[in-house]
């Protein structure tokens, strides 16, 4: 096996120049600050949930959950506002408090009681749909107010939308996190082998805890950044985000069995997946291919990143494997 | 018990086999034989071969040169684990592979259950008949429709071997199988065994056992660095003399007499009447600052298990550990903060972070010095990283170099720097140089020495008998959950140790 | 396999007590239309939780069965609308889609070894969008809501002599044949030794790669088996139908009691669970409570089993350990005089 030399993110960054290029090439509208600006801005939401998501991925589990998640944190946010007349600032600090406090329990059961966390935050999903579904009374509710509030989502600041600056400021902060604390240090170790990890000290059950709450954390801010921009809640405002977030990774090369993961390469792998999605728009390419798209596209992915993962063997039983590479 | 074989009459023989991993010759030029009906015990110290061997001929791996015949026919060079089983070649294997969930009856046919006439329909009663009526040849306790999750692991055994004979076994390998099991049950595989030799089916048996390996065996090949020693018949066998053909007076063991001289300095760690239950028992000893203190016995005796619990890994049932004259009560925490290290057995499933840096790797156990407020100071840490690369010569010295990517010697260098980076006072090493090449030995004795020279106390676990005689100031060694022997102010020498292991006590007691 | 029995029971008169309470609660609940419309509705869910529960034996899991029931629901109105085909000649063939999908699966999951719920997630991607792309559209491009008319192929989803329908007698046979297929035949006793223990099974010389390429495509043909009978009954279909219905599937086998970890369970177990679900969103339908609560009351129940799964085995594990602790405790150990 050759040894890759380059990095991951310089990889992707020129397959994006390649496919920016083909794209510009193919229509000539791919390269008006007007298309670029709507490509990111798509990015956004796929950008600010993948900062947060991936602290779980790198533990050797997963957060399904954060599209009901997301959903119901704006419902949440509306009632706080326009409901209970609560100022927009601390609704929103409550909100993401909320987000943090359902992340928490969703590791609870993940890390202390061991079950496997794809069942886990697929049931969250679920019936956090259907709490969302049961505080919006199953109605799409409009949010014109408070100013402030629709500001976030819509404002722009140096003629670019707002929710640009919160994906760039979320993604430097995990970037942070991950690569510059103790706390992302410990991340690393617990996915890449809790054992030798617990041994030099981690406690792995409290940093699968805060990865999950972490996640909840930015779910809550994408739910209120999403609707702040559409100016509406519902309950199915975000049904199958999970996925593009999960393909966004899987392209930055965060590895399915845990211990590797870059949130630059997730944000790259958002950026290009948007980019792909635009690019059928542009060549008028009907809408229904977009997930055929991007289940190809996963599927290339891991078979690039994880091909060779093969070698895993006889050495592991397949039981022991599926539980790894969720 | 006598032997009514004609010489001569080999199910298995080797001749010449060798074998080498990339390098280091782990085989070398063994002529082995196995007789029909005889059970034949196969004998040496950690890393002689033994595994190796029975890796050849199960299967698992192949061989460089040398000629195998089994049941009078030649095996090639390379051949499957599924060949050899056809040919009737069984492998008892210590981690069991049966299938939790499913009765005796469907593990012992498993893959191979009688069917109804040609369809794939499985007929039950006739699989359950069947493996009844094995089982009463054996006489085995053993119900055919009992789940497997619902018997005792000796009984697993039995379903393991049962599965072997359905199969035709001619020849049954036994590695280490009496390591988990109560002494009635011994008893019992024993009595098992001696049906099976009646029936004409040839055990190997490999043990470190010695009592067991005299019981039991016709002849006994003693292996010692690849190559074979000897081959023992019945009447010259006898514990002693094993353990004397395996250790063997090669000019290099005379080297290693060592005169063991204890210490005088302060006490770091103190231990009294610690017990685990299942684990071990009434366990005190104290260890001296910049001592060397060696854990010996053999695999099951407990070793790990005691450095396991005093590191805070597992708990402790009774007794009291002090360190540094106040009691301490462990916990993986506590330890590091109190500047206790633990170098863990296995690395690649202990150790390392195979995904991970050489200073991701060094910098997890020293994140309390490197990030005091959360944030890692990254030039704190790539210095640490260098310090540990210089101090130990790692190769390549690149703090970027993935630690998956390094030879083993290397990955264990990278463990042992991340703890000798900092200040200890006290660290556990278990098994610190198992399946690495002589060289980087080498190296890390020079490690452990130099540590045990700045102050540092030393628990070495090792199953490398010159380790321990080489190394160590003082040596305990383990029997059954217990501290049997203490060797200390006296020359030591494997041999002695592997005696005491062994639970020979009158000659280990004269030294005391 | 006591426990295994204590669990069963205990599903069992759970399912008894809530239809008990039920009935008092609303007498319409044991009613011959009701508890028959509840079997069917069980029977949807529960043929393809048939399929499933083979899958999660071998310790698998297949997250495409939405993509597949929609897309095969497509192919078959597709049929209806532009062919002539008789329902025997297309209905064969429509469920080669499922069939398909499972050796798309099968593949990439035996031969790269890709991590199975991810591979699984990326065909459903696929499929439900293979289902919108052949959906039948109007002249500007909308999808339109066919109505099935033809005779035939709507025999399938209606009911037959005493009111039952056809749906629950394909489901009990279904679910019979595969209980059977899954206990006294070679091919089902492979699954349970690949979802237990695979490089035991490898060593005894199953084909693990044939065995789990087998169970994807058989829980293929389940998803799309359901598809006929699913958009029969409702005499029409729409590209979203079955997205989302893994929650309910997953459900019905978990309640069941085949576990995550492979190597347990049984179709007796999926059929109670599928019968059991059915039960409890029919009560929340005939108590007249929103039925909002739905969706959380399936995550509920999801996680709670599992849960209890895990303490129970938890539990079972450490009385094994402990009573062989003293196994050895008492074993006279010699200490040396």
């Amino acid at each position: 096996m050759k040894r890759k030399s380059i990095p991951t993110e310089l990889k992707l960054a020129g397959v994006l120049a390649l496919l920016m290029a083909a794209l510009s090439i193919l229509s000539p509208r791919f390269l008006t600050l007007d298309n670029l600006t709507n490509v990111i801005w798509s990015v956004c939401l796929i950008g600010i949930l993948s900062s947060g998501a991936i602290y779980p991925r790198i533990t050797g589990g997963i957060d399904l959950s954060l599209g009901s998640m997301a959903a119901l944190m704006g419902i949440v946010a509306d009632l706080f506002m326009n409901k209970l007349g609560v100022h927009w600032i601390p609704s929103i600090l409550l909100t993401m408090a909320i987000g943090g406090s359902i992340g928490l329990f969703n590791g609870f059961i993940v890390a202390k009681i061991k079950v496997p966390a794809f069942v886990v935050t697929m049931a969250a999903k679920t019936y956090l749909y259907g709490v969302a579904l049961v505080v919006s009374q199953g109605a799409m509710l409009a949010i014109l107010k408070p100013q402030p509030f629709i500001a976030i989502g819509t404002g722009r600041f140096l003629g670019l939308p707002n929710p640009i600056y919160i994906m760039l400021v979320l993604v430097v902060a995990s970037q942070f996190l991950l690569k510059k604390t103790a706390f992302g240090r410990k991340v690393m170790a617990v996915g890449a082998n809790e054992v030798a990890a617990k041994l030099s000290g981690v406690d792995p059950d409290a940093i699968r805890l805060a990865s999950y709450a972490i996640s909840g954390v930015t779910s809550a801010i994408g739910g209120v950044v999403l609707a702040s921009l559409t100016q509406q809640v519902f309950a199915a405002a975000a049904s199958g985000i999970e996925l593009e977030v999960m393909t966004a990774l899987v392209i930055g090369g965060t590895s399915p069995v845990g211990g590797k993961g870059s949130i630059v390469g997730a944000l790259l792998g958002a950026i290009m997946v948007a980019f792909i999605i635009n690019g059928l728009n542009l060549l008028n390419i009907p809408a229904p291919f977009h997930p055929i798209v991007t289940g190809v596209v996963i599927l290339l992915a891991l078979l690039l990143n994880e091909g060779h993962l093969s070698i895993r063997g006889l050495g592991l039983g397949r039981s022991a494997g599926r539980q790894a590479s969720i | 018990m006598e032997t009514k074989h004609a010489n001569g009459d080999n199910l298995l023989t080797c001749k010449g086999v060798t074998k080498s991993y990339n390098g280091p010759i782990v085989l070398d030029n063994v002529d082995f034989s196995v007789r029909r009906g005889e059970v034949h015990a196969l004998v040496g110290e950690n890393g002689a071969g033994k595994s190796t061997l029975i890796k050849v001929v199960t299967g698992a791996t192949g061989r460089n040169s040398g000629t195998i015949t089994f049941d009078g026919e030649q095996m090639p060079l390379e051949f499957s684990r599924k060949d050899a089983q056809a040919r009737g070649i069984a492998c008892i294997f210590q981690e069991l592979s049966l299938i939790p969930g499913m009765t005796v009856a469907q593990n012992i046919f498993l893959a191979k259950e009688p069917t109804i006439g040609r369809t794939r329909i499985i007929d039950k009663k006739k699989m359950n008949h069947q493996a009844q009526a094995l089982i009463d040849k054996y006489k085995f306790p053993l119900k055919a429709e009992a789940a497997i999750d619902s018997i005792s692991i000796a009984q697993r055994q039995l379903v393991e071997i049962l599965k072997a004979l359905s199969d035709n076994a001619k020849l049954m390998i036994m590695d280490e199988p009496t390591s988990s099991l109560t002494k009635t049950e011994v008893e019992m595989l024993f009595e098992i065994i001696h049906t099976l030799r009646g029936e004409g089916i040839s055990v190997l048996y490999i043990s470190h056992r010695m009592e067991e390996v005299y019981a039991l065996s016709d002849r006994v090949t003693v292996l010692r660095d690849g190559k074979l020693v000897s081959i023992l018949n019945k009447d010259m066998i006898s514990p002693a003399e094993i353990i004397r053909l395996m250790i063997g007076h090669s000019i290099s063991e005379k080297a290693v007499h060592h005169r063991l001289e204890s210490k005088r300095s302060p006490v770091v760690l103190e231990v009294e009447n610690i017990t685990t239950v299942g684990k071990f028992e009434n366990i005190s000893f104290s260890l001296h600052k910049g001592e060397i203190l060696g854990l010996g016995g053999l695999v099951g005796s407990g070793r790990t298990e005691v450095v396991r619990a005093l590191y805070g890994i597992d708990p402790i049932d009774s007794g009291s550990v002090k360190f540094l004259g106040t009691p301490y009560v462990p916990s993986v925490k506590a330890s590091i903060a109190a500047g206790i290290g633990f170098i863990p057995e296995e690395r690649r499933l202990q150790g390392i972070l195979a995904t991970q840096t050489i200073t991701s790797n060094i910098g997890i156990a020293n994140l309390d010095v490197l990030a005091p407020k959360g944030v890692v100071s990254i030039r704190k840490e790539l210095e640490r990283a260098q310090k540990g690369i210089s101090l130990l010569n790692v190769k390549p010295p690149d703090p970027s170099h993935l630690v998956g990517n390094l030879s083993g010697g290397n990955q264990q260098k990278v463990v042992l720097a991340k703890w000798l980076v900092r200040d200890l006072k006290l660290v556990f090493i278990d098994e610190p140089t198992v399946g690495i090449d002589i060289g980087a030995k080498e190296e890390i004795y020079e490690h452990i020495r130099k540590l045990s020279a700045e102050g540092v106390s030393i628990l070495l676990v090792s199953s490398d008998l010159p380790e321990l005689t080489r190394l160590a100031d003082r040596v305990l060694v383990l029997r059954k959950g217990r501290i049997f022997h203490e060797f200390k102010d006296c020359v030591l020498t494997g041999e002695k140790i592997l005696r005491a292991a062994s639970g020979i006590i009158e000659e280990a007691a004269d030294e005391a | 396999m006591s426990s295994h029995a204590t669990r069963r029971l205990i599903l069992l008169s759970l399912l008894v007590l809530i239809a008990a309470v039920l009935t008092l609660m609303n007498p319409v609940f044991l009613t011959a239309g009701n508890l028959l419309k509840l079997l069917q509705e069980a029977s949807q869910t529960g043929i393809v939780a048939v399929g499933f529960t083979l899958v999660m034996i071998s310790a698998g899991i297949d997250m495409s069965i939405g993509g597949i029931i929609a897309l095969t629901a497509m192919v078959s109105i597709n049929f209806i609308s532009y062919t002539k085909l008789p329902v025997y000649v297309f209905v064969p063939l429509t469920l080669l889609v499922g069939v398909a999908a499972g050796f798309f699966n099968g593949f990439f999951i035996t031969r790269f070894k890709l991590p199975e719920f991810i591979v699984t997630l990326a065909t459903k991607g696929i499929l439900s969008g293979l289902a919108l792309v052949i959906a039948v559209k109007d002249s500007m491009g909308f999808v339109q809501n066919v109505y099935i008319q033809n005779e035939a192929y709507l025999w399938f989803g209606s009911s037959t002599f005493g009111g039952l329908y056809r749906t629950t007698i394909a489901f009990v046979l279904l679910g019979v044949g595969t209980q059977f297929f899954l206990k006294n035949t070679r091919g089902g006793t492979n699954i349970y030794a690949t979802g237990a223990n695979a490089s035991a099974a490898k060593l005894t010389g199953i084909s693990t790669e044939r065995t789990v390429m087998g169970v994807y495509v058989f829980s293929g043909f389940c998803a799309s088996l359901a598809a006929i009978f699913i958009s029969s009954r409702m005499m029409t279909a729409m590209p979203e139908l079955g997205i989302g219905s893994e929650m309910d599937v997953i459900a019905s086998v978990v309640i069941g009691g085949t576990t995550f970890a492979g190597g347990m369970g049984d179709i007796w177990g999926t059929m109670i669970g599928s019968v059991f679900l059915a039960l409890i969103k029919n009560g929340i339908l005939k108590l007249g409570i929103s039925p909002w609560i739905q969706p959380i009351v399936i995550g509920g129940i999801i996680v709670l089993t599992v849960i209890i799964d895990v303490w129970q085995k938890k539990l079972s594990d450490r009385l094994a350990t402990k009573s062989k602790l003293r196994k050895i405790a008492s074993a006279p150990g010699r200490r040396a005089a």
